[in-house]
């Protein structure tokens, strides 16, 4: 996507990745030698049950134009349950965004497993094509609250 | 005053890394002792366990990672042990560290080396799906992450030519064509045989095609085309054709009889390849030729009623010994006999067989290094006193895992964790007795 | 002499910080792929934090045996008070860089890995962006280090006692497996004798012969198991290495207190109740027996005879009764059902013996042979789809859909197991899950079958899901293990250092944080009317702190300061 003076605009996005799964999926995407767009930060956590609602919020108030938060497959994960908490404060989050003007496309829950290393590169790329679509985010450098 | 001795443990798959890591966190020494460059066994090579269809990788890699930097194991691979003498408490065993040609201190498991090396072969842990340089690693996610040069096709190193390429390219200087074997010899009190099984030969078999059709596959070569990091990054697609099967049969007890016992775990296999199926190709048919169910414990039984009907059919036959499969045009035919004895045809793009787990090929030879006996199915045999107890028949050393008989992972665990309790009681008896 | 006292770095801008920063070249890895003076000059430059002394440098190979030493001797001479190591992934080296830490004064907490490797050079092509995204990378671990705080480890007090309840095969293997001189256990068994219920089995699977009998022996002469008969377990309250357990009686509710640092959970199971089954009628005859009451009267009698004193001269013995409406195979059925054809046989030579089976599950390596042998001494097996019996009249449709009758003089059902009556009260006293067959949960079914989500408390035996005797003692003796390598007398346990702690400040007590806790390490002080967490039992996931309305949760090592830095530099 290009915006109208014809700057193409490359997205932030943050990447929340849990410990035991997506991390090491992205380890494998880089020994893999997958490429991966620089627009991308991970940030490791130790289970996606971790992320709650104050740290998303704040990151896209911090100017995050999308945001990428990967665990386990559904019963994986290594804290037994976490990824179903995760998974259900994601649909409360997601309502918030919409009252915020922020298209809840802007975050997306993924599960990637460590053997998954093609699949978390597909994962990053698309979901940064979807950003890119989407363009910047609205509510960026608005003051919290 | 405490109560460690050190251990050898035979085999780094998930029966001999939990024994490990059960000694090591009791403060005693192990000495890991695998054939292979990478450690991990079998577990690794699927990409989703049942029953939780759970990734093999999340769940293995951490307790590789665990063996791996635990300061108690020393991990020796690429190694066998040629001689196991004296007794409980008092063994003494030679260990031979095959040259590896590269250093696992300086090297970085970068892989700049494959490319240049103009040695091209088949992968044989990536069940011959895809080819491998002479100096290669496994698999994708090797652990240890780092390269092996296979001395006999090596050009330098089995003379043909003056090769240098990978040492060229290797910018750690981690690549030492002047390597040699190394011997060490070591004592421990007690030994832990935990080297695994194999697949039944199903070339043994012409009714059912194995090697001669290539549409009939093996139940680890399906793993390997499944897999995500396997030969085609998960895609399934039929050898040879390349095309993406439409209708596939897997055709259940593939040696069972000719073994004498049930393995246990290839029905839950066999559903689980009808779910990867489905998930992967949700337009095929898939089809479970079978005559028994044997989906023994409480946690199998939902699982095999979640793919029943849903992603495969069961197809009841029965003489499963007598299943056939034969060419038909491009695809394949299977001819059974069904629940009322008359023969049936199904024709379909790709089979696959449940193979039976068998005794490693060279069980027989670890068990005179281990001077332990056999059973009558060539698997290690343990003292039989009803207890389930691991010992073998020589004081001072157990078995564990599937070197012992076929089981599923759960059992694996539990055997390993079950000797490892074993020797930790001796070797507290040995203590506090003397 | 360390030259900057500051702990807490970053929270008091008085102090002053000198972090270390060092970039591994990793061969051309990392070096050849980024410009990494230019990392260095840019970072070098930084005036993004006051009060803080940057010291960037490169090395070639970091982690090989000279590199550690360089680090080591750095970290010594320049007297850090953090350090960053710009490298490869944590799960190749964190713990290696931490070990270099440990070594110095340096806590171990006050450092970061920054993986420029896997997810930087290699998977950024472009030199110039990838430049820019390394700098971007450890810019965020220098800030996010300068939020950390130093943890230490805090070593607990273990006891090694053990309790086991439930007296059985597998309980007994367990007790005797563990006790020792510097172990005491305490043996549990609700009934007044031990041996649970294969005592009432009539020789077991070949090989099993005195087993039980000789176990039982020795439970009763070892002096360092402390045997309660006619006892049940009342409260439980603690966590690995340090429970406190009421035990009563139930003859005269007189209660003991003990101590314990692990409880084994060995309570067996009982039969499925063939009356619920639909398609049989069970009470209606007095000829079907089940087959725990036939083994008892191969056990007792040595012989198994008709009510009218006669002996059977055919039995129908039909398997997996119960398994449709449990959902599970029990897996020991066919095998034990095989054993009792052979016993009608030995008592009556010219017996007609039929199994009506649906599928046999021969998972044990003999289980084969044993059916091939049934088989070839004349027992019958029928494969059925369906079946039903009146009386002893047995109606059943085989596989090619052909309905049959049959009539016998004895039927005996083998009824699934399932789960011992006391299951569900002891669930709630240990707080262990239940899973959907009912039976105990263990906390990973392949790489932790004796765990149970509240460590410290294990399942064996039965008590875990259908088994045979010979199972039933390995899992025992793998829980022995699991104590073993985790209680040793006279060491203490060292739990996970970055848990989650609650701030009382802000902790209005709701309870949200105890409901998500799978591993039950929050629990809530009346007193206070707060909520606080077990720290020995917590393994910090970060669960908890998303639960919270009232931002109470500080995940330690995982703060939102923590990850705002991070964010903030990522977002720059
Ligand atoms: C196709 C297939 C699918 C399966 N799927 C599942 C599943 O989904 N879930 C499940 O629970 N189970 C499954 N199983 C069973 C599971 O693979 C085994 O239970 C498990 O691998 C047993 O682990 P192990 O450690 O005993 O042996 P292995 O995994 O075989 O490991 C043995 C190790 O010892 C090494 N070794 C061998 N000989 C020597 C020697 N002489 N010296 C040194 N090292 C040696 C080997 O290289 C290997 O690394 C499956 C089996 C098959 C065949
Ligand atoms: C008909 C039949 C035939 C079988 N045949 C064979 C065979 O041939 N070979 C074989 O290997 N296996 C066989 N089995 C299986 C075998 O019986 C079990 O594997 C074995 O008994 C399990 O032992 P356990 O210690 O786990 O449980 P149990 O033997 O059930 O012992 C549990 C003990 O815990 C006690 N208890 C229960 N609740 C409490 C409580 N709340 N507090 C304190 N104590 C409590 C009970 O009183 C009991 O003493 C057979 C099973 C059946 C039903
Ligand atoms: S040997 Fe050298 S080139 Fe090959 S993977 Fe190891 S470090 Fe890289
Ligand atoms: S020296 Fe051997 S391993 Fe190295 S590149 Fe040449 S042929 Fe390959
Ligand atoms: S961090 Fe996890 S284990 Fe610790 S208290 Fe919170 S939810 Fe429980
Ligand atoms: S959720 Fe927060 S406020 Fe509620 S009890 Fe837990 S820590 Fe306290
Ligand atoms: S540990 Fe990966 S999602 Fe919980």
């Amino acid at each position: 996507m290009e915006d109208k003076a014809g700057v193409e605009f490359v997205p932030s996005i943050v990447g929340f990745l849990c410990n035991w799964c997506t991390y090491a999926a992205a380890d494998l995407a880089g020994s893999s030698k997958f490429a991966l767009p620089p627009s991308f930060t991970v940030i490791r956590v130790m289970c996606s049950s971790r992320i709650d609602h104050n740290l998303l919020l704040s990151t896209y108030f911090k100017g995050a134009d999308g945001i990428l938060v990967a665990g386990c497959h559904p019963g994986d994960c290594h804290y037994g349950e976490g990824n179903y908490y995760a998974r259900r404060r994601f649909a409360l989050l997601k309502k918030v965004m919409e009252t915020l003007n922020l298209d809840p496309e802007r975050l997306q829950l993924s599960w990637v497993s460590a053997s998954e290393g093609k699949r978390y590169a597909e994962v990053v790329g698309e979901f940064t094509e979807k950003i890119k679509e989407l363009g910047p985010n609205p509510i960026k450098n608005s003051t919290r609250f | 005053m405490s109560q460690t001795g050190n251990v050898l443990v035979i085999g780094a798959g998930i029966a001999g890394m939990k024994a490990s890591l059960m000694l090591a966190g009791a403060s005693n020494k192990v000495y890991l002792v695998e054939k292979l460059p990478i450690i991990g066994g079998k577990v690794i090579k699927n990409e989703e366990s049942f029953p939780n269809l759970e990734c093999s990788t999340c769940m293995v890699a951490p307790i590789q990672q665990d063996v791996l930097q635990n300061p108690n194991i020393e991990t020796l691979t690429y190694s066998i042990v040629e001689k196991i003498e004296g007794k409980l408490g008092d063994f003494s065993v030679v260990i031979r560290k095959k040259a590896r040609y590269v250093s696992l201190t300086d090297c970085i498991g970068c892989g700049m080396c494959y490319e240049p090396c103009p040695v091209s072969l088949k992968n044989e842990w990536e069940e011959n799906l895809i080819d491998r340089k002479a100096i290669y690693v496994p698999c994708s996610g090797s652990l240890p992450n780092v390269p092996v040069i296979d001395s006999e096709h090596c050009l330098k190193l089995n003379g043909k030519e003056e090769c240098n390429l990978c040492v060229e390219s290797c910018a750690f200087e981690a690549i030492n064509l002047d390597d040699s074997d190394e011997v060490m010899e070591i004592k421990v009190g007690a030994v832990i045989l935990a080297a695994g099984s194999s697949t039944f030969d199903l070339s043994s078999l012409p009714n059912l095609g194995y090697s001669t059709l290539p549409g009939v596959y093996a139940p680890m070569e399906f793993e390997r085309l499944f897999a995500s990091n396997g030969p085609t990054l998960g895609e399934i697609t039929l050898r040879e054709s390349e095309k993406i099967p439409e209708s596939v049969a897997v055709i259940h007890c593939a040696g069972r009889k000719e073994q004498k016992y049930c393995s246990a775990v290839c029905c839950m296999y066999s559903f689980k390849f009808a779910r990867f199926l489905k998930h992967k190709i949700p337009s095929a048919s898939v089809f479970n030729i079978y005559s028994d169910v044997c989906v023994p414990g409480k946690n199998y039984q939902s699982f095999y009623k979640s793919v029943e009907g849903t992603d495969t059919e069961m197809l009841y036959t029965s003489s499963i010994d007598e299943v056939q499969v034969s060419e038909n045009g491009p695809g394949l035919k299977v001819t059974y006999s069904d629940a009322s004895g008359s023969m049936t045809e199904l024709n379909v793009d790709m089979v696959i067989l449940a193979a039976a787990l068998v005794p490693d090929d060279d069980a027989a030879e670890l068990a005179e290094i281990a001077g332990v006996d056999l059973d009558s199915r060539g698997f290690i045999a343990t003292v039989q006193d009803g207890s389930g107890s691991m010992e073998t028949s020589r004081e001072g050393v157990f078995v564990a895992g599937t070197a012992e008989g076929p089981k599923d992972i759960q059992n694996s665990v539990i055997q390993a964790e079950s000797a490892a309790g074993q020797v930790m009681d001796i070797v507290t008896a040995e203590v506090s007795g003397s | 002499m360390k030259e900057f006292e500051m702990r807490e770095a970053g929270q008091d801008k008085n102090l002053r910080a000198k972090v270390g920063v060092y970039i591994c070249e990793c061969g051309p890895n990392i070096a050849g792929k980024v410009d990494l003076d230019k990392i260095i000059a840019d970072l070098s430059q930084l005036d993004d934090y006051q009060d803080v002394e940057l010291v960037v440098k490169k090395y070639g190979f970091l982690c090989s045996g000279p590199g550690k030493e360089f680090l080591e001797e750095e970290i010594r001479s320049n007297g850090y008070t953090h350090l960053v190591v710009g490298a490869c992934s944590p799960r190749d080296h964190d713990s290696t860089f931490m070990g270099v830490c440990k070594k110095t004064d340096l806590n171990p907490y006050l450092y970061r890995i920054i993986n420029i490797r896997e997810h930087c050079t290699w998977v950024i092509d472009d030199k110039e962006k990838a430049t820019e995204k390394a700098f971007s990378y450890i810019r965020g671990g220098i800030s996010r280090v300068l939020r950390q705080s130093e943890l230490f480890e805090k070593p607990l007090d273990i006891n090694p006692d053990v309790l086991v309840i439930g007296g059985g095969i597998a309980g007994m293997e367990a007790a005797l497996s563990l006790s020792g001189e510097d172990r005491r256990v305490f043996l549990v068994e609700k009934t007044d004798h031990l041996g649970g219920i294969s005592l009432d089995l009539s020789g077991l699977l070949p090989g099993q012969g005195e087993i039980i009998k000789n176990k039982i022996d020795s439970v009763t002469e070892d002096k360092n198991i402390r045997l309660f008969l006619n006892t049940s377990v009342e409260t439980v309250i603690g966590f690995l290495g340090n429970f406190e357990i009421e035990l009563v009686s139930i003859e005269n509710a007189e209660t003991t207190d003990i101590m314990a640092g692990a409880i084994v959970v060995a309570t067996g199971s009982s039969l499925f109740d063939p009356g619920e089954s639909a398609h049989l009628s069970y009470s209606e005859s007095d000829e079907v027996y089940t087959s725990l009451s036939v083994e008892k009267m191969f056990s007792g009698e040595g012989e198994a005879r008709l009510r009218s004193g006669k002996k059977p001269s055919s039995v129908a013995l039909i398997h997996c009764v119960g398994r449709e409406e449990k959902n599970y195979c029990s897996g020991i059925c066919c095998s034990y059902m095989m054993k009792l054809a052979g016993f009608f046989r030995n008592q009556s030579p010219d017996i007609q013996v039929t199994e009506f089976y649906r599928d046999l599950c021969l998972p044990q390596k003999d289980d084969q042979e044993r059916y091939t042998e049934a088989e070839a001494a004349g027992v019958e097996f029928v494969r059925i789809k369906d079946i039903s019996i009146k009386g002893t009249e047995v109606s059943f449709e085989k596989m090619n859909s052909k309905k049959s009758e049959q009539s016998f003089d004895m039927v005996v059902l083998a009824p699934a197991i399932v789960p011992s009556a006391d299951t569900e009260e002891l669930a709630d006293l240990l707080t262990v899950p239940l899973d959907e067959s009912g039976f105990f949960q263990e906390v990973h079914k392949m790489t932790n079958p004796v765990g149970t989500s509240t460590d410290g408390v294990f399942i064996v035996g039965t008590a875990h899901g259908p088994k045979g005797v010979s199972d039933s003692m390995q899992f025992a003796r793998a829980s022995a293990g699991q104590i073993l390598t985790r209680l040793i007398p006279g060491e203490k346990l060292i739990p996970e250092v970055k848990v989650t702690e609650i701030l009382e400040a802000y902790c209005t007590g709701c309870g949200n944080c105890l409901d998500v806790c799978v591993y039950g390490a929050i629990y809530s002080d009346d007193s206070r009317g707060i909520s606080v967490v077990n720290e020995a039992v917590c393994r910090g996931c970060g669960n908890c702190y998303g639960s919270c309305p009232s931002g109470a949760l500080r995940t330690k090592h995982f703060t939102n300061t923590q990850l705002y830095r991070e964010v903030d530099e990522a977002l720059r």
